[in-house]
């Protein structure tokens, strides 16, 4: 018989071998390399060798196929990896966009001379990019992008500015939305097209927006007649609003959306077990929090599996991430309550505060990165029929 | 893997879907009876029964030969307390025939049964052909199987009105059977989460349909931002709470209710569905405003019976302390978030 519960936990037996086998590389590379675990490490962690050494291991590119250096594997292996990643708190940042947007990008839109070009580097974990999608004036209503991109000879003048992209500075390539025709106020989501920019092309310039942690992750991009030529138009003339958001579901409901503060959650339960004695009400407080994650993580993988068999699942998703994010949130305060009843001088309390204060600091991007969670339930509602 | 679908964003067609229909048809059908019916206690349906036993459908569990196991069940329990049918299902089909079944002994092979764990606040015991005292001894139970008409019946009935009775038996051939008694909790506690899903998804139906209707201001409710991000929470804790209680059902459905995985997985869900009731109750009497609090609006019978529900076969703060100890004891607390710590994993 089929065993449904372990496929609910993502765990048959040929994920639990993944499974399995990311742990043993995670554990001997920390053990060799000395890298730290850390909270929000897709956002924050970019360790170039690491990533290297990832898709050397032949954990990254899951999804790509085998003629582009992949390994051809499913959704839910990659969601396998992803979490593995996450909970264990290892340094993703360099690797993460390329490997969980352009790569399956590349795949659905991508010319076959771009994914000859892009997908071996990617796969092979030394290729990095951003996402250029945000604006000043286009914030949550990505809509209102104005940058412009006007037909030249063999390709493409791109001119306008970018904020909030992440990574940037240290990307090979940014993806960018721009309009190829002007703003048409009736049909707001025409006129899009996604091009690919080599972050070394003439007249762009990077500068750092810097976060209220003092990190630099982010950044605005200006571009000044920025020349791309036709090879690094992504996709179809017209059709980038359909090719940024009709993949929105497999990001949205992802891991990332509910194990930020993985990390954190898990050094803690482990510093309490290790105290002598846990109250029944801290030990309460322990399977509150777990429940949470554990039910959000059920919701996640019966997405993620739907998605795998080709279900639309927009509100759903939309959810996971409105769920998750909060949940992620809201546990850098309980975690901090459950730290108090843990002894001053207790193995493993200090690394557990650093974890907590950093998550705090983090806290308030959760629910805003990749569309806020306001705009996520506006979207659930519609599902709902109310809107 | 999808047994539980429905709600307000639509099921998923599987091989389920027929029963989902057949169980939703019986179910409205017992609902549009009683409007302008129901009350305190609202009594048992004996029309709804006889509906469910002509479809086969009250002893999926405990019958081999039924074609049914705890995946069907779960689609009948949902799918009734979605239309709030007063009838002990679950009673009957998950806990009495297994306790006498365990015990060796003989109950009514027709109409509908019920358990007393103690003797108040007994389900529907007046309406019981049998019911079947399951009595705490240590890890196992006393068991005895008792005609209504030789107990002495205090009428009584829960929050979402369905009866609960209490019960005085002066006498009774017990038998003691060894190692039943987390069994016997776990299968009640999992039994009413199908029914709390059930509830939950019928309490934001209610409200999608209620602020959709209802103006003030000159617009329906439903035009609100404010409150369609109301509804939108709330359809986000029933759908977590409907993955928890999914992992229960194929938990019980894969490895048998006496397994590691059942015993993991119910402990999750009651402690999901516990937090997530009272808040998709409020939300969904806030957005009723006045008219859901009273007797003659159908909120109530989904509402309270979704909190009296939860409240049984242990409560939420019992399930959190079971989680959380399972957590401080795991090698690898993150083998647990997965599903596979303590020999629960495939």
């Amino acid at each position: 018989m089929a065993d449904d519960f372990a496929a609910l936990c993502a765990n048959e037996p040929e994920l639990a071998t993944l499974r399995g086998a990311l742990r043993e590389f995670l554990a001997a590379d920390r053990a060799e390399f000395g890298w730290q675990q850390s909270v929000d490490a897709w956002l924050s962690k970019w360790d170039e060798p690491f990533s290297a050494r990832l898709g050397d291991a032949g954990f990254l590119g899951l999804t790509i196929p085998i003629e582009y250096g992949g390994r051809g594997l499913g959704h839910l292996h990659r969601y396998v990896v992803t979490e593995e990643l996450l909970a264990c708190g290892a340094p993703v940042a360099a690797h993460w966009i390329a490997d969980r947007q352009v790569g399956p990008g590349l795949l659905s839109y991508g010319t076959e001379e771009q994914r000859e070009r892009i997908l071996p580097k990617i796969a092979a974990g030394r290729y990095f990019s951003a996402i250029g999608m945000s604006e000043p004036q286009a914030g949550s209503d990505l809509a209102a992008a104005a940058m412009k991109a006007v037909r030249t000879d063999g390709g493409w003048i791109l001119s306008g500015k970018k904020v909030w992209t992440s990574g940037a500075h240290l990307a090979h390539q940014v993806v960018v939305l721009a309009r190829t025709s002007p703003m048409d106020s009736a049909h707001r989501h025409t006129g899009f097209s996604q091009f690919i920019v080599p972050t070394d092309s003439p007249g762009l310039e990077i500068s750092p927006i810097v976060l209220l942690t003092g990190e630099h992750h982010f950044n605005e991009i200006a571009f000044d007649e920025v020349f791309i030529d036709d090879t690094n138009l992504l996709g179809k003339e017209g059709d980038g609003w359909r090719q940024v958001t009709s993949e929105l579901s497999f990001e949205r409901s992802g891991p990332e959306r509910i194990l930020s503060t993985a990390p954190m959650i898990t050094a803690l339960v482990r510093v309490l077990a290790g105290q002598s004695e846990v109250d029944d009400h801290t030990a309460a407080a322990v399977g509150d929090l777990l429940a949470q994650l554990i039910s959000l993580r059920q919701l996640s993988v019966s997405v993620a599996r739907a998605l795998a068999d080709g279900r639309p699942q927009v509100n759903e998703a939309a959810l996971v991430k409105d769920l998750g994010t909060r949940f992620e949130q809201e546990s850098v305060q309980l975690a901090a309550d459950l730290l108090s009843y843990v002894d001053t001088d207790a193995p493993g309390r200090a690394a557990v505060a650093d974890l907590v204060e950093v998550a705090g600091l983090h806290a308030p991007m959760f629910t805003l990165r990749g569309g806020t969670n306001e705009v996520l339930r506006g979207m659930v509602a519609k599902g709902m029929g109310v809107r | 893997m999808t047994v539980l679908s429905g709600g307000v964003f639509g099921s998923t067609a599987d091989d389920l879907t027929d029963l989902r229909a057949l169980v939703d048809d019986i179910g409205a059908r017992s609902f549009e009876s009683r409007i302008g019916h129901r009350g305190l206690p609202d009594p048992f349906d004996r029309i709804a029964w006889g509906h469910l036993e002509e479809a086969g459908l009250t002893r999926l569990d405990s019958v081999a030969d039924s074609g049914g196991g705890p995946a069907e069940v779960a689609v009948v329990l949902r799918a009734l307390a979605r239309h709030a049918v007063s009838v002990p299902a679950a009673e009957t089909d998950v806990l009495a025939c297994w306790v006498a079944r365990r015990a060796g002994l003989e109950v009514p092979e027709t109409g509908p049964l019920t358990i007393a764990t103690t003797f108040d606040a007994v389900p529907y015991a007046c309406d019981a052909a049998a019911v079947v005292l399951a009595l705490t001894d240590g890890d196992g139970l006393r068991v005895a199987i008792c005609d209504p008409a030789e107990l002495s019946i205090t009428k009584g009935h829960n929050g979402g009105g369905e009866p609960r009775d209490g019960v005085i038996a002066t006498s009774g051939a017990f038998v003691t059977i060894e190692d039943a008694a987390a069994e016997l909790t776990r299968r009640g506690a999992w039994a009413r989460c199908m029914q709390v899903i059930g509830a939950l998804d019928a309490a934001v139906e209610f409200s999608v349909a209620h602020t959709r209707e209802r103006e003030q201001f000159g617009r329906p409710l439903s035009a609100f931002q404010v409150v369609q991000h109301s509804l939108a929470a709330m359809a986000g804790d029933v759908e977590r709470a409907r993955a928890a209680a999914n992992l229960a059902v194929v938990a019980a459905a894969d490895h048998g209710f006496d397994s590691p995985q059942a015993d993991y997985a119910v402990t999750v869900a009651k402690v999901t569905l516990g937090r997530v009731v009272p808040a998709v109750v409020t939300s969904a009497h806030q957005l009723h405003a006045a008219i859901g609090v009273t007797i003659e609006h159908r909120l109530w019978l989904v509402t309270q019976r979704a909190r009296s529900w939860i409240g049984e076969f242990g409560d939420t703060a019992h399930y959190a302390l079971r989680l959380g100890r399972l957590a401080l004891a795991a090698d690898d607390p993150w083998d647990l978030i997965t599903g596979n710590a303590s020999g629960s994993g495939s």
